[in-house]
């Protein structure tokens, strides 16, 4: 560990930009939100990072179809990431890839998950525009690790997952805080499993409620970056590793985040231009 | 690979120990930058036997537990206590997700704060149920306020909301955990081993995406000698309220998969209710709100039926 992130390591060198992808509250999609997001920024032709910083939960791999792949180290100690398409445009690194086996559990406490996300932080070989992180429910060790490090990196914002819910809001509203209280730019609140359209009949049923997040969004004066529905073939995409963006490219979900991904790349634009 | 290579990997795949009495001094620990903060947490503890005196007031303690966050473990504790309640139990739910506390808002006492006595907090009392709760939420002073803590600081809260609350004598004490297996988990686990906890409820979402993760959980009590009383698949598909098509929204069998691969007793399934959503926010009692013949009651109920045969069978 010492050989790989020595004092002077650079934080994510060779990253064009960084976004956040946080929730207070577990299960809300942040993977799912995360996974769809690089995709779309893949495909309107931007390469892509994905860094999996839950370290206890890691479930990135499963959802690219990677499961079971290595990562390479180079002779300097840096690790390589592991490619999701064959132009190399596309890369992901999550602790999963270290572990042996599926079910491994890795029960660590707070230091060592610090040291751990340090070190991803500094040692792999990154080159891509965007880098998306994804991180585990909380702000905690994790979540503080991530913030003190990104400081000298060039970091776009947040993007925050919420669920319609008010008791997931209530956590949401949390991590809000918590972005502000370390000074990270809130990209907007992103509301997943808004309603489910019943393939029988059509009818739209709010199973978890409706509209928290934009209610959150509008009383913590944040952007509203929009909703997604619930839709069964996501789950099923994220489970067998397919491209949901490529198989439903009509759907309603799919159209939020190309929207999602416009609005990214414009403020990455404008923030470009400004600091030349 | 060069050896260095070797080095990195090592520390990715070694885990601390899961010996809490080895925790800084085992192999692995030689190096690790949290080696002084494990030394110190892991002196005898001086208030064990008031930890233990509290504790075996209570007759059953369970843990319910999830490495997947959002798969409904606080729903599930909430609606467990409450039906072990209505079966004219005396019960208590301790919160331990200390940064993304629920249960206040869901026991409908998210406005109360917790007393000061002069044996120790009292826990708050739900009005809908009568359940004693202790939650980090019921500490904080504003909804929105974020617990920005590194692990060391959370294990000592838990140390004396386990060691400081005035429980009394119950029946049952449910522990609601956060998402994962890390700080609060080993906290908890560590303070309740004197007193021997029950076991632990594992709560999973129908997706073999969320199994994987689960899997690490079962793994986890294994590897800390948690008996684990079994399984529970929650938000089992949706039964649409117009035409009353059955969807499985978040996949299915993840639970059945998880059972048989472990073998470990699948208690039951739960499918998914919007009203029970509503229930949960407005902190009422989900007996009471829900129509009674609702599927999720009778699932739920049959789980506690299960679980009291279980715990009290012993």
């Amino acid at each position: 560990m010492t050989s790989a992130a020595g004092p002077n390591a650079t934080i994510l060198e060779g990253v064009g930009q960084t976004v956040l992808v946080l929730s207070g509250k577990g299960g809300v999609g942040k993977s799912t939100v995360t996974v769809q997001l690089a995709s779309a920024l893949r495909a309107a032709g931007h390469s892509v990072g994905v860094l999996d910083i839950d370290l206890c939960g890691p479930s990135i791999p499963r959802m690219l179809g990677l499961e079971g792949r290595d990562v390479l180290t180079t002779p300097q100690g840096k690790w390589v990431p592991v490619y999701v398409d064959e132009d190399q445009r596309f890369s992901v690194i999550s602790l999963a890839f270290f572990l042996d086996s599926k079910s491994d559990a890795v029960i660590w406490r707070g230091p060592k998950k610090n040291a751990m996300i340090k070190q991803l932080l500094t040692s792999i070989m990154w080159n891509v525009d965007y880098l998306i992180i994804d991180t585990p429910p909380g702000t905690s060790d994790e979540h503080i690790s991530v913030m003190e490090n990104l400081r000298s990196a060039a970091v776009l914002g947040a993007v925050v997952v919420t669920t319609p819910q008010m008791m997931a809001v209530g956590d949401v509203a949390r991590e809000l805080t918590f972005c502000r209280r370390t000074g990270i730019n809130i990209l907007g609140v992103l509301e997943n499993m808004a309603g489910f359209v019943c393939p029988n009949c059509s009818e739209c049923s709010n199973i978890l409620a409706t509209g928290g997040g934009e209610q959150l969004a509008v009383k913590a004066g944040v952007p509203f970056l929009g909703r997604v529905p619930i839709d069964p073939m996501l789950a099923l995409c994220s489970e067998k590793g397919e491209n949901y963006l490529v198989k439903c490219s009509s759907s309603p979900a799919a159209a939020t985040f190309q929207a999602l991904v416009t609005t990214l790349t414009s403020q990455s634009d404008n923030q470009m231009e400004v600091e030349k | 690979m060069t050896s260095q290579a070797g080095d990195i990997e090592d520390i990715a795949v070694q885990e601390c120990p899961s010996n809490m009495d080895d925790a800084g001094k085992a192999e692995v620990c030689v190096g690790c930058p949290g080696r002084e903060l494990c030394l110190e947490g892991n002196k005898p503890d001086p208030d064990q036997k008031i930890i233990d005196t509290r504790l075996r007031a209570i007759k059953h303690k369970i843990l319910v537990l999830s490495g997947k966050g959002g798969v409904g473990k606080s729903s599930l504790a909430v609606m467990i206590a409450q039906l072990l309640a209505s079966n004219g139990k005396s019960v208590g739910v301790l919160d331990v997700d200390v940064c993304g506390p629920s249960i206040p808002l869901m026991m409908g006492v998210a406005d109360q704060p917790v007393l000061d006595s002069q044996w120790g907090w009292k826990p708050v009392v739900s009005p809908s149920s009568n359940i004693k709760t202790l939650s980090v939420g019921s500490l904080l002073a504003s909804g929105s306020q974020a617990v920005v803590w590194r692990g060391p600081r959370k294990t000592s809260l838990i140390r004396r909301m386990v060691k400081d609350t005035l429980w009394g004598r119950l029946d049952y004490l449910i522990v609601d955990t956060p998402p994962g297996t890390s700080d609060e988990h080993l906290s908890i686990v560590k303070l309740l081993a004197h007193t021997h906890p029950e076991g632990a409820i594992i709560v999973t979402s129908p997706q073999k995406l969320a199994t994987g993760v689960v899997s690490r959980e079962i793994r986890f009590c294994q590897k800390l000698g948690i008996p684990i009383l079994g399984l529970v698949e929650n938000m089992s598909g949706f039964r649409c309220p117009c035409c009353s098509e059955v969807s499985d929204v978040f996949s299915s069998g993840g639970g059945e998969y998880l059972s048989v691969k472990y073998g470990v007793p699948l208690l039951g399934t739960v499918p998914l209710e919007p009203q029970l959503t509503a229930a949960h926010e407005t902190g009422s009692n989900f007996l009471v709100q829900l129509p009674p013949h609702s599927p999720t009651v009778e699932r739920v109920r049959e789980i506690v039926v299960t679980l009291q045969a279980k715990v009290e069978g012993n």
